[in-house]
């Protein structure tokens, strides 16, 4: 279980985080949602041990996640733009990089995750030759080779066809039916978010936390501000 | 002795196929991390090392990484402080850039010495002397050592940069490395291309090994070759008697050559 309590978090005098509270559950996938600058990534690296807290504290089964604690069991998938997805790699190699994240005892076959994200038999092909949304799924698969049990998703579904986009949900729905803990930050408030068991609305501080339906209820159409798109 | 005078290319000939394998694997790692640019800066940034080196009577190569390393820190750290205020990058770089360009050229004067700022610019294999075999030789193992030892490190740093800090990885250590190395193979290729003609040794056959290639490690291993084939078929076009130019420059030009090859290939490849 994944705790944060009354974390803050400061850029020069700007606050970026808010008095932020919540618990993550194990086996959940959770919706993080909110405009863009709302400080989305911000949590994630903040919880990947990434940046430094201004105040609060985040605690992992009790324990306070000092970054080391945070390596072994927090694993991030960054955004799509921050790939370099001509980079001469085969989707078998990129997957295998998963273990230099320092936990190589605990690793699984290349295959098998391959298999798990939906893209067995690809492991030869060359990453630029996959679709956008297989793309997403082989950094996935490399983010579940780091043997985390929890995945954090910077806004994995940014950027891929619909099609695409209900496959890699897919996958994460049987990640936490599995039992791992997933966040994942978009800023798309579509039909997509009642895939989500629950919902964490943002925009530097927590405006809505519940299933879909709740936060529905409680904000509306889930719009904040003037930022988001429906 | 009339040996001797039978192959005086050799020396020069050897250190041109040393320096067409020493650049184009440092040139393949900077470009896949996107940091070409250090080449450039780090060049130019050699030449006030050079001068002190040679003012104090020590190894101007020492002198050279020691100065292309702290031009290349140095603009790193600028770098980082504007980032938070939305400036590009670029303009420190260059800053740096010209600064240690201009103070390398004013140290000449202000220092007595005596520097034959043509050679360094634009290289000169015909006056290499065994020392600078011995330095191009030490270059190619340092960047062949890194590359063996932390091959997985630099594809992860590459491929994600974010993701390799996310794992744990020594993203700093491993890019200080990577100057290190690129001032030092900048500093042994002086001999062969001059400080200003090397970027064109370091990017253009990696832009052509990059075509198709499945891993790093081909790319490397391709772009080696590549610049092998330019370096040292350069030099040897270079003395022949019916085109009789500076080895350096000619070099350069071939490198542009590789340019329209690689569109040639690209449209072969879709």
């Amino acid at each position: 279980m994944l705790r944060v309590s009354k974390v803050s978090v400061q850029r020069g005098s700007a606050p970026v985080l808010d008095n932020l509270s919540f618990v993550l559950q194990p086996g959940t996938l959770t919706a993080l949602v909110g405009p863009n600058g709302a400080g989305k990534s911000t949590l994630l690296q903040v919880l990947e041990g990434q940046l430094p807290l201004s105040a609060g504290e985040i605690a992992l089964d009790g324990e306070p996640l000092t970054p080391r604690l945070a390596r072994q069991h927090l694993a991030l998938m960054p955004q799509r733009s921050e790939i370099f997805w001509s980079f001469p790699i085969t989707v078998g190699d990129l997957v295998a990089l998963g273990r230099l994240a320092g936990r190589r005892s605990l690793c699984c076959d290349v295959e098998a995750v391959l298999q798990r994200v939906g893209l067995a038999g690809l492991a030869q092909r060359r990453l630029d030759q996959l679709s956008g949304g297989q793309q997403q799924r082989a950094l996935l698969a490399r983010t579940l080779m780091q043997s985390a049990r929890v995945l954090l998703l910077d806004e994995p579904c940014a950027a891929i066809d619909p099609p695409s986009r209900r496959e890699l949900l897919k996958v994460m729905r049987q990640l936490a039916d599995a039992g791992f803990t997933l966040l994942v930050s978009s800023h798309d408030w579509g039909r997509d978010l009642d895939s989500y068991d629950r919902v964490l609305v943002l925009d530097r501080m927590l405006l809505g936390d519940g299933t879909p339906a709740q936060v529905r209820a409680s904000l509306g159409d889930l719009r904040v501000g003037n930022h988001c798109c429906g | 002795m009339i040996v001797m005078e039978g192959v005086w290319w050799l020396l020069p000939f050897l250190v041109a196929l040393i320096v067409g394998a020493l650049c184009p694997l440092a040139g393949t790692v900077l470009l896949v991390q996107r940091r070409l640019f250090l080449v450039n800066l780090v060049s130019h940034a050699v030449l006030p090392g050079l001068a002190l080196a040679l003012a104090m009577g020590l190894d101007p190569g020492l002198g050279g990484v020691i100065s292309g390393v702290a031009g290349a820190l140095l603009a790193e750290r600028f770098s980082h402080a504007e980032r938070s205020e939305q400036v590009g990058n670029e303009a420190v770089l260059n800053t740096v850039l010209a600064g240690f360009l201009g103070l390398g050229v004013l140290l000449v004067p202000l220092l007595g010495i005596r520097v034959n700022l043509e050679a360094v610019l634009f290289g000169d294999l015909l006056a290499v002397v065994p020392f600078d075999l011995l330095r191009s030789g030490l270059a190619l193992l340092a960047i062949v050592l890194l590359l063996t030892l932390r091959y997985r490190q630099y594809v992860y740093l590459g491929v994600d940069p974010l993701g390799a800090a996310s794992a744990g990885l020594p993203v700093q250590r491993l890019r200080l490395f990577l100057t290190l190395v690129t001032a030092f193979t900048v500093v042994s290729a002086m001999a062969a291309v001059g400080v200003v003609l090397v970027i064109g040794l370091m990017a253009s056959p990696a832009l052509l090994a990059l075509l198709g290639a499945i891993s790093l490690r081909q790319v490397l291993l391709r772009a080696a070759l590549i610049g092998m084939v330019l370096s040292g078929g350069g030099f040897l076009l270079a003395i022949q008697p019916w085109v009789n130019l500076p080895p350096g420059p000619l070099i350069g030009v071939l490198c542009l050559l590789l340019l329209p090859l690689r569109r040639f290939r690209l449209r072969a490849c879709l």
